[in-house]
């Protein structure tokens, strides 16, 4: 039993947890209203549209604030610090929230993240060659993605909305294309989600978008890891508060770091940042999730860590390593 | 005057609808358009004057805000205009009209904008409103709306208590009266029907309608009627989306991923 104590074990179990709460919660902990969601900002895509969800996720008001308050400013000549409070309050909720737990949110919350990881755990299991990780230039070239989507979709498009120079469609633009909104609510048994709109060019576009990328991410999660993730713009969202998070990534390499590049290849987001030399620093990337696989399948004792304020609450050691790749040997077979 | 011919207007347009019984309907302005307040922009803009249709006598208005705080209402003729709302969120209006062994009510949910109550709505549900009373179990989230096609749960009280094995009586102004009975636990479900006429592509573009329930309960010799009335909007997964192609498109997608994955084949490599 004690070989199969690992973090990412620990990690799959506090994953399926959070997925029943996130979809299902609203049947058992809050009610079915918006109003009595846990956070109502959370940073993680959890769904808005799944009505029986325990809470969802804060890029839905951020595109409402966009398109019905913030835009006031230029319709109406509203104030700036009335028409800015719901956002204020929004964000500041995402910053309490990632000052607890950083962006852990991802790798240890998240239901499209947990919903990935099964699915590429499908795949090792049906025997599909696991794409190992993709090439820097890849990398490089897929990173900006998720910067422009969370500008253009979740902010400038929202608030040229409001302000009358685009249509209706363009008011919630990335939820329209979400796949967690897909996923989330076909997971409580409602399909309605999955459509074509011939309403007009904007709606059928962004319907399109939708259900393609929401089959081509199955289909990839199946042999790459993460495949939506690296577009996501909740990352973008939780970076901008990354440098306050209590919870950390933190890379003491000195002399023992080598270099050897396994971190790079356990870790599901392809940062190969982490395996740079850095003494007693805080490495917490901007697509990473915290998932812990570059800690566990580091060979070195204390080269890399996690970090909670002062106190170290997991380090890479000789031991874990030898332990972690026996299992992950084992679960590949 | 002019809400008594507007009330005369609406009774002629809603003939047969509603048997008789007491009920909330939206105020029909002249233009044939509901009378709403402006509201943010999405979800439903809501009703600000109602009447109280087949009303006659003395009756009792209250209207119960999102607090749970409670405020009385006096009707013109027929017609009610709504207070201005200071709290956000679900209000019930609430109509009681008595008898000698008669109490006949009509209650319908609103939603306002405003300084958001820290309440659950489903404190508002569960309060007891009126003798017998058909609460939506739950009612619609915020900034949605009842739509047609799809299916709805509610429950039947009779003094706060389940009244099971009673008959509901489900009607809209285009499909005729349907029947459901209460189970056990005096809940029932609803499928509001796909009844939209002239139907525009958008769903702004078309104005919602009206749904009725009632039912009505004998106990000694008093006769209890009740009604909730709420709109219904059309579903647009009836018109103009379309969820086999939907299907298709996610297909679609799924099977660009295996053509991606037979590339990958050839350069993979095995992952750490
Ligand atoms: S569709 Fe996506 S972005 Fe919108 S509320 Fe749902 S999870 Fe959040
Ligand atoms: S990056 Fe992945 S895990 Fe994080 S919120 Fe987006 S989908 Fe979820
Ligand atoms: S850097 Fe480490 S913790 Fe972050 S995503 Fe990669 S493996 Fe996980």
């Amino acid at each position: 039993m004690d070989k199969l104590l690992t973090v990412t074990a620990l990690r799959r179990v506090i994953q399926l947890t959070a997925f029943v709460f996130f979809v299902y919660g609203a049947m058992i902990f809050t009610t079915f209203y918006t109003g009595d969601k846990l956070t109502q900002s959370l940073p993680a895509l959890s769904c808005a549209y799944d009505m029986k969800g325990g809470d969802f996720c804060t890029l839905i008001p951020l595109q409402h604030q966009m398109d019905h308050r913030v835009s006031s400013i230029f319709t109406q000549g509203e104030k700036v610090l009335p028409a800015l409070m719901g956002t204020l309050i929004t964000l500041g909720t995402v910053a309490v929230l990632i000052l607890i737990l950083n962006k852990a949110f991802c790798g240890w919350l998240c239901p499209l993240g947990f919903f990935q990881d099964v699915f590429t755990m499908i795949g090792t299991k049906l025997g599909l060659t696991q794409l190992g990780s993709l090439s820097r230039e890849a990398v490089n070239k897929i990173r900006p993605i998720k910067w422009f989507i969370f500008l253009f979709l979740v902010l400038i498009l929202p608030l040229l909305t409001g302000i009358g120079f685009l249509g209706h469609e363009w008011g919630n633009p990335y939820c329209s294309i979400c796949p967690s909104r897909i996923m989330t609510t076909a997971m409580g048994g409602d399909m309605s989600q999955v459509y074509i709109s011939q309403a007009n060019w904007g709606y059928f576009t962004l319907s399109l978008i939708a259900d393609l990328m929401f089959g081509l991410m199955v289909a990839l999660a199946l042999f790459v890891r993460q495949p939506f993730c690296r577009i996501c713009p909740m990352l973008p969202m939780q970076t901008l508060f990354k440098k306050i998070g209590l919870l950390r990534l933190v890379k003491n390499g000195d002399s023992h770091c080598d270099s050897c590049g396994n971190c790079v290849k356990a870790c599901p987001m392809d940062i190969y940042e982490i395996q740079d030399q850095a003494e007693n620093k805080n490495i917490t990337h901007a697509d990473c999730t915290l998932c812990g696989r570059c800690v566990e399948f580091c060979p070195h004792d204390g080269v890399m860590n996690f970090k909670y304020g002062p106190i170290t609450i997991l380090s890479s050691s000789k031991e874990s390593f030898k332990k972690r790749t026996k299992i992950d040997k084992w679960w590949k077979e | 005057m002019k809400n008594g011919l507007a009330a005369l207007l609406i009774a002629s347009s809603l003939w047969g609808y509603g048997n008789g019984v007491i009920y909330w309907a939206p105020h029909i302005s002249h233009g044939g358009e509901h009378s709403h307040s402006k509201h943010g922009g999405h979800g439903m803009g809501e009703t600000t004057m109602l009447h109280a249709m087949n009303l006659e006598g003395n009756s009792t208005v209250t209207l119960i805000k999102p607090d749970l705080s409670k405020e009385d209402l006096n009707l013109t003729d027929t017609a009610l205009t709504l207070p201005k709302a200071s709290i956000g969120g679900y209000y019930a209006l609430v109509l009681t009209h008595r008898t000698d062994n008669q109490v006949d009510s009509a209650i319908r949910y609103l939603s306002q904008q405003g300084r958001p109550s820290k309440i659950s709505p489903t404190k508002l549900t569960a309060l007891p409103k009126t003798d017998l009373e058909i609460v939506p179990d739950p009612l619609h989230r915020e900034h949605d709306h009842y739509t047609a096609s799809k299916s709805y749960h509610f429950v039947l009280r009779l003094h706060n208590h389940a009244l099971a094995n009673t008959t509901i009586f489900l009607e809209t102004r285009d499909t005729p009266v349907q029947t459901v009975t209460t189970d056990t636990d005096g809940k029932f479900t609803v499928t509001l029907p796909n009844d939209f006429k002239n139907v525009q592509i958008g769903r702004s573009e078309n104005k919602p309608s009206e749904f009725l329930l009632t039912t009505q309960y004998r106990e000694g010799d008093t006769l209890y009627k009740t009604a909730l009335t709420m709109p219904y909007s059309l579903n647009p997964n009836d018109y103009w989306q379309s969820q086999k192609y939907g299907a298709g498109a996610v297909f679609i997608g799924f099977l660009g991923g295996l053509f991606l994955y037979r590339r990958s084949k050839k350069t993979g490599v095995p992952r750490g």
